[in-house]
């Protein structure tokens, strides 16, 4: 593992080896303005045809008429040209110390790269739609050549110091409206891209966010969102929530979008419930959705559908409280070889939990075993919720916007998967949490310091399973019905992958890693044959090279990299950087605890 | 009392099936203290690759019964292990060699991961080959002439040749196993890796290509078994490697995990509770249905009150 993480340390203050880029740096200047000329092209790209006909992508065979498609890649080029123009504009006042609040050098050659991956898709789609390179047409090559060029020459430019943005002194208003324009992009982009009915645009879109991203993070806006959303942990929860609640009503009614958006937010709220088993306690669940699953079937059995077998359907918040119960109980029932079983071997006995479940439910149908789900079958037709006289099948007029079933039953989710995140953050942060962490770290110090280990295990698992037998519960009504099959071992693997994706043990990492899972197959339906293929060939990969997830915790990627004295030694200063107050305002105190 | 003779046999010979299994398992459990989830996939490449090698030899059928058993079946059996060997040291290399020394979730993760895209890479492609059935349904296995079908009846009992062939598989490929671990230059690095790695690298042994071995090893018996399943069931499909490689890792804990005369022990043992509790549990949960769940049960049982298996001596922790 950290043969090649001394590979990728490019920081000019290391103590290594110079990186190969430094050996060209006396070409620094010619190789700007060759990189200038290489943007230049990528801009002039998208105003002439890409393919000789139109039904490669998004009909990119127009000149001076961009499709949306070169627009994405217009802006690519914008993003690419003010990385390297800015330094021009930008410059220390004389006699100052520069201020090194922004690594323009480090943005432009991220922007180059991604610009080159961008057209060689783009151009790669249209040779293989329209058959042969003949297809391209000029603007394909003339983007191509200049991102090449680009990403070559930007190669030569120094890397240049760390970002210090984040250390700028901001003011909390500041820093809170930073947030919610972040929070806002993010709420535009999601509209704009799931508003995209062609799947080319919206994976180009997604490419366009992704390189949009990693621009910012190498300039580094990102370390000085990431502070500021630290220290205002309160406004990002809040603009955040806002944001998700505010969704629906960019949608117009329609609720092909809502019925994407509320199968992500239940598996969110899934994964997020499996988070604190796995990514907190560290015990590796393999048949967490047997939980959801439970909750599934106790609301299906006592809801008010024809097919119910118990014949008795109480309140839906008494149902849900059942559901939740039920699910904590098969909990403490699978929790309960944590006593003596654990790592691997417990991975195996959850397994097996989970096998059983489906093949029960699967035989409770009067014929192997008494009459409870009706077996492969499952119960069907459940109907809609109905609280407090709000019916969730109807749809309802707010503001002048038409708001359909999915939308109704999104905004119920909405508020599961934000009790569920409450729950997670107060444990994590709490002395429950400390001893989940410690005993995922060593659980032999942990129990040697007095940590209730079996006690701590079993919460995890029967408040996990709680959560997710709620989201269950939910499960049912929006699915219509339950049957044993929703509930095999690929759905578990799914959610861990969904975890592993994101970023053990944190939420926002999560939450990203179930919307990449469960959003992509929905909006890539030519897709949908091989994107069991592509999870299995991803979890590989993501093991051999990121471990620790897209977004990790800080204190996880160190047991990842536990030989990797440099990240140790950032990570530190990272927790440094937050204790002592760099920004205006006081540290969180739980930030300190960190330490303590 | 022919009935349980008869379920003796069927579950001898459903456990020799798990046993030639689950010595995959235990060999490199054995060795490098991982369990490799992706066992039961390659198990599953081995059946496609004895029905490949059929293929391939231009799908004779009626043949004479010297022909068949001379040339066609052990051809079978050697693209099947070519096949599933060449998978195991692919996945040896390249997905577990790299996370040696990483956290346990790690390697764990990306089996599971191995294994989803294998099931799904012969779904999707194995059917795409020109000439090469449709493989996202249940592939019927040849026919050998004088072979499937056929049984004797001993005493009441009958027994099939495909249940004798993995009987005699199991025998055959545990004598070679002892001779190879025990008396080969190989079988003894791989026996001091077990023991300690560092020391036997610092003694002269190819630490690598002792692990590789026994990935090899344990795929080349997991192809027989592919076969065996073939010739027994008839039938071979993409997801046939799940189940069948929970039992058998089921077999193998059972045995004690990390010795190969315990994996075949708790093979043969799974096989008969399998067989005998489809017979004699009274009541709707004895039927056909239920068997899964007992032998799930059993792992669990095992698991959390004997976690080193009938015949582990050693305590093995697994933290």
């Amino acid at each position: 593992m950290n043969d090649t993480g001394s590979l990728v340390t490019l920081a000019p203050d290391s103590s290594g080896p110079a990186p190969t880029g430094e050996r060209w740096i006396r070409f620094a200047k010619p190789a700007r303005w060759i990189a200038i000329a290489g943007a230049v092209g990528v801009l002039a790209a998208p105003f002439m045809a890409w393919a000789y006909r139109p039904d490669a992508l998004d009909d990119v065979s127009f000149w001076g008429e961009p499709s949306p498609l070169q627009w994405f890649a217009f802006a690519l080029g914008l993003l690419l040209l003010g990385c390297l123009v800015a330094p021009f504009v930008i410059k220390p006042r004389p006699g100052r110390r520069p201020r090194r609040l922004l690594a323009f050098n480090r943005g432009a050659k991220a922007a180059a790269s991604g610009s080159l991956v961008y057209f060689a898709v783009a151009s790669a789609a249209i040779v293989l739609e329209l058959g042969g390179l003949v297809a391209l047409e000029p603007g394909a090559w003339a983007g191509l050549a200049g991102a090449l060029v680009a990403t070559v020459a930007t190669r030569a430019l120094p890397e240049g110091h760390d970002p210090r943005l984040q250390f700028l002194n901001t003011p909390a208003w500041g820093q809170i409206l930073g947030i919610v324009g972040a929070v806002a992009l993010v709420l535009f982009a999601a509209a704009y891209g799931l508003g995209q009915d062609g799947a080319s645009t919206f994976v180009t879109f997604g490419v366009l966010c992704g390189v949009g991203v990693y621009v910012a993070a190498r300039v580094g806006v990102m370390g000085w969102l990431s502070a500021a959303a630290a220290r205002n942990r309160r406004a990002l929860v809040l603009a955040a929530f806002a944001v998700a609640f505010l969704f629906p009503m960019t949608q117009d009614g329609s609720d092909a979008n809502m019925s994407i958006a509320v199968g992500v937010l239940i598996f969110a709220a899934t994964a997020m419930g499996l988070n604190i088993v796995v990514g907190l306690a560290g015990l590796l669940d393999l048949g967490y959705i047997a939980f959801l699953g439970a909750g599934a079937f106790t609301a299906a059995i006592l809801s008010r559908s024809a097919f119910a077998t118990l014949g008795w359907s109480p309140p839906f918040p008494v149902v849900v409280l059942i559901s939740g119960t039920v699910a904590a109980i098969l909990g403490l029932i699978i929790g309960s070889p944590t006593l003596r079983v654990s790592g691997d071997y417990l991975a195996i006995v959850t397994l097996a939990f989970g096998e059983i479940f489906r093949i029960t439910m699967n035989n409770l149908d009067g014929v192997d075993g008494p009459n409870l789900t009706r077996g492969s079958n499952g119960i069907p037709a459940i109907p809609d919720l109905e609280l407090f006289g709000f019916d969730f099948g109807e749809s309802h007029m707010i503001l002048g916007v038409q708001i359909g079933r999915f939308a109704n039953y999104y905004w119920l989710m909405l508020l599961v998967l934000a009790l569920i995140i409450l729950v997670f953050t107060n444990l994590n942060h709490s002395r429950i949490g400390r001893g989940w962490v410690a005993i995922r770290e060593d659980e032999r110090a942990a129990e040697a310091m007095g940590v209730n280990v079996f006690g701590l295990k079993l919460l995890a698992f029967a408040g996990g399973a709680f959560l997710a037998g709620i989201a269950g519960a939910v499960k049912a009504h929006v699915d219509v019905s339950v049957t044993p099959d929703q509930y095999i071992f690929m759905e578990s693997a799914f959610l861990v992958a969904g975890i592993v994706l994101g970023g053990m043990g944190t939420v926002g990492g999560v939450l990203i890693g179930a919307s990449i899972l469960k959003l992509l197959p929905e909006k890539l339906r030519f897709f949908e044959d091989y994107r069991l293929l592509m999870f299995g060939v991803l979890l590989v990969v993501m093991m051999r090279f990121r471990p620790e997830g897209l977004m990790p915790d800080e204190r996880r990627q160190l047991e990842f990299h536990a030989d990797d004295d440099e990240l140790a030694e950032e990570i530190g200063e990272n927790i440094e950087a937050h204790v002592i107050p760099s920004l205006a305002g006081a540290p969180e105190p739980d930030l300190k605890g960190d330490d303590a | 009392m022919d009935l349980f003779a008869q379920q003796l046999v069927n579950g001898l010979s459903l456990g020799a099936l798990y046993a030639l299994i689950a010595v995959g398992y235990t060999v490199v459990y054995g060795i490098v203290q991982l369990i490799n989830f992706a066992h039961g996939e390659v198990f599953m490449v081995g059946a496609f690759g004895a029905y490949t090698t059929w293929i391939l030899m231009g799908s004779p059928s009626h043949l004479s019964p010297g022909f068949a058993f001379g040339v066609v079946m052990p051809a079978m059996l050697l693209g099947g292990v070519v096949a599933a060997v060449g998978t195991a040291l692919l996945m040896e290399r390249f997905a577990y060699r790299p996370l040696r020394g990483a956290p346990r979730l790690a390697p764990l993760i990306s089996a599971i991961g191995l294994s989803i895209a294998l099931q799904e890479a012969v779904r999707l492609f194995y059917g795409r080959i020109p000439g090469f059935p449709d493989s996202r349904r249940a592939i019927p296995f040849p026919v050998i002439d004088g072979f499937t079908g056929r049984s004797w009846q001993v005493a009441g009992v009958t027994i099939q040749y495909s249940t004798a062939f993995t009987l005699i598989a199991l025998l055959v490929c545990t004598t070679l196993l002892w001779w190879f671990v025990n008396r080969t230059r190989m079988g003894r690095a791989m026996q001091a890796t077990s023991q300690d790695p560092d020391t036997s690298r610092l003694m002269g042994i190819n630490v690598d290509r002792a692990i590789a071995t026994a990935f090899a090893v344990g795929a080349a018996l997991a192809a027989v078994a592919g076969m065996a399943h073939g010739l027994r069931y008839n039938n071979i499909d993409f997801q046939m490697g799940f189940m069948a490689g929970m039992k058998a890792f089921t077999a193998a804990v059972l045995g004690g995990i990390g010795n190969v005369n315990g994996a075949v022990v708790g093979g043969l043992v799974l096989g008969v509770v399998e067989a005998m509790a489809t017979t004699y549990i009274p009541g709707q949960f004895g039927s056909s249905a239920w068997k899964d769940v007992w032998a799930f049960a059993l792992l669990i049982l095992v698991l959390v009150f004997r976690p080193q298996g009938l015949l582990g001596a050693k305590a093995v922790d697994r933290a």
